[in-house]
């Protein structure tokens, strides 16, 4: 089957929009069922693809190695995988500090505390030369494979970034329907009667935005192997913006507002505007970027303003009872 | 006899010894006890005025109110040896664990969540509840659904895949998903606030079926018909102590009660 109608652009533009569809289930998850803030996940993302440069043995662009080098008894693509699951663990490390430190906080604290962290997470990767590259970037990442051209790499790597985010998805889907998901949204309702029950709120909270943390490391991990070259103008606010957005408008309480909302933003802007509107180039340079944000902005005003719970609504919780129950 | 110290009839329930505990609030004290013993008898009735700091006590038992002072310690019954308990060094969240279990006050319930799953909230044991039992629903459905199907028929709850509508539903969803923690020791405040008669008669059954299998039951309740028809031992409390002690026939006719709670209208009959 041919693919030369898979530009590069357009693998790239797909890689995006699922990256954004598995940062905002893990944001349903997070804010939607637990009812936690996070205004941060650029944070975590961050947190991990720059764990994965420095701990894959990414070089500064000058060809100096960072401070951290270590030195990999395998090549690849073991040292991929060992690097993405150390990057995970480390955004799992994040996860668990925030976490505990946002625990106990309502919920504009855990906005504050989070956002925080990432800029804590942009100003180390701005200012740490040895660890970071600083300005200049981290390079030297490239596919743990070859299996012909630059577009044919790309496109496996999307096709194993999807099986993971279809994987998160259904996971969140199975969530929905389980006693865990139960006990996440009993929490975010009503701690204090969620712990008269028996249940140590504080703990599954913490553990969930933990694992969920882990969970945006591992596809900022994912993220940095596409993009090769890591500088901190890929940590910047906007990716936030842009799940949050994306997980209001779709529905924050519904597992597949995520999907919806992305598509609608992420999806229409990264690969519709971008690929195949016909603006001239120099719009694409200039405006298109704050137009986007501007965009983006109003949609998430009308949205409050219109259909607070989003496209899709709120949870539907008596029809998912009556359908695993009945009556 | 109305007495300050209560006898003991037999230790085969759970109590709740409190010792030296008192509780300030802005620089008024609004507990202040030196010791007292809950769950000597089946069903015990906790009564007073408004401010006498009832509530507050039992937020203190649950250690959903930390206490200045003292200690409340769960005492098992005779031949339990798993030992007594301090509940005042533990997390709310451990009560129920351990058995010890309290209605709210006021209504309280999941905005979102179904009767469903209110009840099988209750049920989920924390192993069920970890993060990678994520098929973990139909098993736990069917393990407790007679039981929760008994509790629905009960209190004739209809519609359990829906979320409770009325204050009457919330409240007696509250006492179903403590009744569903199998508590050995239940604390009730204000159970039949705001129910019908035959609701009342409903809640007033089910906690007689729950101290008859070996619960011990403390009942906080203004409808005094309530604690006088339920309770085999009733503590008075007023200005934050408990000032009385004994059955109901005793506190009803003792002169100071009626003076400053009761009225003319609870004596007798």
């Amino acid at each position: 089957m041919s693919t030369d109608w898979l530009s590069s652009a357009l693998v790239f533009g797909l890689f995006e929009v699922v990256m954004y569809i598995g940062m905002g289930f893990l944001l349903h998850m997070q804010l939607g069922l637990a009812g936690i803030g996070n205004f941060g996940v650029v944070g975590f993302w961050g947190l991990g693809m720059y764990a994965y440069g420095i701990i894959y043995g990414g070089h500064a662009p000058s060809g100096t190695d960072l401070i951290i080098d270590i030195p990999w008894p395998f090549g690849d693509p073991w040292q991929a995988i060992a690097s993405v699951i150390l990057a995970t663990l480390v955004a799992g490390l994040g996860g668990l500090l925030i976490g505990w430190i946002i625990s106990g906080m309502d919920l504009d604290g855990q906005l504050v505390g989070t956002f925080g962290f990432a800029a804590i997470v942009f100003l180390l990767a701005r200012s740490q030369k040895g660890l970071t590259g600083s300005e200049g970037g981290i390079g030297g990442l490239d596919f743990p494979y070859d299996i012909g051209s630059e577009k044919a790499n790309a496109m496996l790597w999307l096709l194993v970034a999807s099986a993971i985010v279809i994987a998160i998805g259904y996971y969140t889907w199975r969530v929905h329907r389980s006693p865990y998901g139960r006990l996440l949204i009993a929490t975010g309702q009503n701690e204090p009667l969620a712990r008269s029950l028996g249940k140590p709120s504080n703990l599954t909270k913490l553990w969930m935005f933990t694992v969920t943390s882990a969970g945006m490391g591992l596809l900022g991990a994912m993220f940095a192997v596409i993009v090769h070259f890591l500088t901190p103008l890929k940590l910047g606010v906007d990716v936030t913006l842009a799940v949050i957005v994306a997980l209001i408008l779709g529905g924050a309480a519904r597992v597949w507002g995520p999907v919806i909302g992305v598509l609608l933003t992420v999806g229409l802007f990264e690969i519709v505007v971008q690929l195949y509107a016909p603006f001239p180039d120099s719009w694409y340079r200039q405006a298109m970027p704050v137009v986007k944000q501007i965009i983006y902005g109003m949609s998430l005003i009308v949205v409050l303003m219109y259909r607070p719970l989003g496209i899709l609504g709120d949870m539907r919780r008596d029809k998912l009872m009556r359908s695993i129950h009945g009556d | 006899m109305v007495t300050e110290a209560t006898d003991t009839v037999a230790a085969t329930r759970s109590r709740i010894q409190i010792q030296g505990a008192a509780k300030s609030f802005s620089g008024r004290t609004v507990v202040d006890i030196d010791d007292l013993t809950l769950g000597e008898y089946p069903v015990e009735g906790l009564i007073g005025p408004n401010g006498a700091g009832k509530t507050t006590l039992m937020r203190m038992i649950m250690h959903s109110t930390k206490l200045d002072r003292g200690t409340v310690t769960l005492v098992r019954p005779d031949g339990d040896d798993r030992g007594d308990v301090v509940l005042s060094e533990l997390p709310t969240y451990a009560m129920a664990g351990l058995g010890v279990v309290k209605t709210n006050q006021v209504i309280m319930d999941f905005e979102k969540l179904t009767m469903w799953d209110s009840m099988l909230l209750s049920v989920a044991k924390p192993k069920q509840e970890l993060p990678f039992k994520i098929f973990a629903e139909a098993p736990l459905f069917a393990e407790h659904e007679e039981e929760m199907r008994h509790y629905l028929d009960f209190f004739s709850l209809t519609d359990p895949a829906d979320q409770a509508g009325s204050a009457g539903e919330k409240k007696l969803l509250d006492i179903v998903r403590c009744l569903l923690l199998k508590p050995s020791f239940l604390l009730l405040d204000e159970p039949t606030a705001g129910l019908p008669d035959d609701l009342t008669e409903k809640v007033m059954e089910a906690i007689r079926l729950l101290a008859a299998s070996g619960t011990s039951v403390v009942v906080v309740e203004h409808d005094l018909n309530v604690i006088w028809n339920l309770s085999d031992q009733v503590h008075f409390m007023a200005e934050g102590s408990v000032i009385l002690q004994g059955t109901p026939e005793e506190i009803r006719r003792h002169e100071t009660v009626v003076e400053k709670y009761l009225g003319e209208g609870h004596v007798g009959g």
